[in-house]
């Protein structure tokens, strides 16, 4: 009897924590949603900062009613594209640079004077060279994304565990195999660590370009509704790409669970 | 042709990697014959690993010369297998793909990869974790893949760096007798380096005692005790006793002057 009442104790107990843990969670976006709902109308007018369920209510219509859904997409694209481009040149680079010093002397130079550099400094150049379409929102996304990544897989593949690359050199692995048989999978944790630190930078670069130079995505939507004046769909565009943003990031982390089984 | 037989003339090894430059091991010579069980102990910091790595072709010598069946060492090769103290499993690859790894480099087909991974895997106790990844192995587990995963390879020559210095005493034990009668059945040549007088003196024939850093040659003891009793009966014997005392003397004069 005991025996029961204490298992059912136990679940409560782990319901309940599980219940805190959902609340402390949630609790910072409530207090946000709360401050904003009394500062509408009391703080700031209601036109200028409309009610978070108006707000709501709009990102629900505005993709619904599939109005902002093609900019979302093309944001979407822009991103994809940027991103994917900084993967494949950052991992290569980061790589290369960390085990072939000729390699590290050359690009280091690059690396060190683009890394201070705010990316969004060259859009309007970028314009001048692509325009203000995707080309430009994809050359700011890929070089805002391509140093965390190249800085990740420099500092993975250079402190590969010298004891794996013997093993592997001992069993008969080359030095031309030792790249992708031990150098890139030892390194592959690190590697990932970088690109997920990459995936909110690259919806920070993407907004920032196309608020600069866009005529078309989400970016380009909230500076256009914020010109017009229309604030709640401006909010609304700004939650909306948040919660891409967050699907993303969630999405992400995801993808590496399932890829790093072995860690 | 296949034979493991190591020779150390004059080994010199200086690191250079630093400010200033260490000498690791002075002049040292040996020779350890073809399928001897030949163990190396000496103080921390003697350059053991530095010996083995030496041997291995991991390092090169700065002066004098190691030759392996009458080659000069130059670089690792599939004749010398070392089971590393901290394993050094890749992390990314299962029991099976660590033990297989060596045989797929060496373009041996993929059943008959398996087949003799499998059959190491069963030696070392392991069957039924060939699908689990190191991160969720014990030390000794880890350890017997490390050696399943070098015999599988067949290397002539076993390199040893303090392989079974983490384990608890049963492991040890059970893991030191399971490397005798791989030892014995496959004729391997064994290196073995261990800071364990007790643990030297039980597996090998000789054993080499380095003089403190930096490393030389000591002494090197012959071991002759009666193999074909059990355990009890060998470390209770007269000789065992004998032999480990006088190994521990000539260590302890080393270790005095290190204190
Ligand atoms: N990569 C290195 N660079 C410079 N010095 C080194 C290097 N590796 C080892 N040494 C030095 O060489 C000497 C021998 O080191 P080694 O690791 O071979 O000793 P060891 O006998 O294996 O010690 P332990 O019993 O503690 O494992 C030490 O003085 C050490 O500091
Ligand atoms: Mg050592």
């Amino acid at each position: 009897m005991s025996y029961l009442h204490s298992e059912k104790a136990g679940i409560v107990s782990t319901g309940v924590r599980h219940v805190g843990d959902v609340v402390v969670r949630w609790l910072p976006l409530l207090i946000v949603t709360g401050l904003w709902e009394l500062a509408s109308g009391w703080v700031v007018v209601e036109t200028v900062l409309p009610p978070p369920l108006d707000v709501l209510i709009i990102a629900v219509d505005l993709v619904v009613s599939g109005q902002i859904v093609g900019d979302l997409l093309v944001s979407l694209w822009r991103i994809i594209w940027g991103l994917s481009l900084a993967i494949g040149v950052g991992v290569v680079l980061g790589v290369t640079m960390a085990r072939v010093d000729p390699i590290e002397d050359f690009f280091g130079v690059f690396m060190s004077l683009i890394y201070p550099l705010p990316k969004t400094a060259l859009v309007p150049l970028a314009v001048l060279w692509l325009g203000s379409g995707s080309g430009t929102a994809i050359l700011v996304v890929f070089l805002a994304c391509l140093l965390p990544i190249v800085l990740n897989s420099y500092n993975a593949a250079e402190s590969v565990d010298q004891n794996l690359v013997w093993s592997a050199k001992m069993m008969g692995t080359s030095d031309r195999d030792m790249f992708r048989r031990v150098v890139v999978p030892a390194a592959i944790p690190e590697i990932i660590t970088g690109i997920r630190q990459a995936v909110p930078i690259a919806f920070v670069a993407l907004v920032s370009a196309e608020l600069i130079a866009a005529n078309r995505g989400i970016g380009y939507r909230i500076l256009s509704y914020g010109q017009l004046g229309i604030y709640e769909s401006m909010l609304a565009v700004i939650v909306v790409i948040s919660l891409a943003a967050y699907v993303g990031v969630r999405g992400f982390e995801r993808i590496e669970r399932r890829v790093l089984v072995w860690t | 042709m296949n034979e493991g037989r190591v020779i150390a003339s004059n080994v010199e090894k200086v690191y250079r990697s630093e400010r200033t430059p260490t000498t690791a091991i002075e002049d040292l010579s040996f020779e350890v014959g073809d399928g001897e069980f030949f163990s190396v102990v000496g103080p921390s910091g003697c350059g053991k690993s530095t010996l083995l790595y030496l041997i291995a072709g991991f390092l090169d010598v700065t002066s004098g010369m190691i030759t392996v069946n009458d080659h000069a060492v130059e670089g690792p090769g599939t004749d010398r297998g070392v089971v590393f103290q901290d394993y050094a499993l890749f992390p990314w690859k299962t029991v099976m793909g660590n033990v297989t790894y060596g045989l797929a480099e060496n373009g041996v087909p993929k059943d008959e990869r398996r087949e003799t991974a499998q059959h190491f895997i069963d030696t070392m106790g392991l069957d039924g974790f060939e699908d689990t990844y190191p991160k969720e192995l014990s030390g000794g587990m880890k350890q017997r893949v490390g050696l399943a995963r070098t015999l599988a390879y067949d290397p002539k020559i076993l390199l040893m760096d303090e392989p079974f210095g983490a384990l608890d005493q049963p492991l040890r034990e059970a893991l030191q007798d399971n490397l005798l009668d791989i030892w014995r059945e496959l004729g391997k040549t064994v290196v073995f380096i261990t800071h364990d007088v007790e643990e030297a003196v039980y597996l090998s024939e000789r054993v080499l005692i380095m003089t403190r850093h930096p490393g030389t040659r000591k002494q090197v003891i012959d071991i002759d005790l009666d193999r074909t009793q059990d355990r009890e009966a060998i470390i209770t014997s007269e000789e065992f006793t004998e032999t480990k005392n006088e190994v521990w003397r000539s260590l302890r004069e080393e270790t005095k002057h290190t204190v």
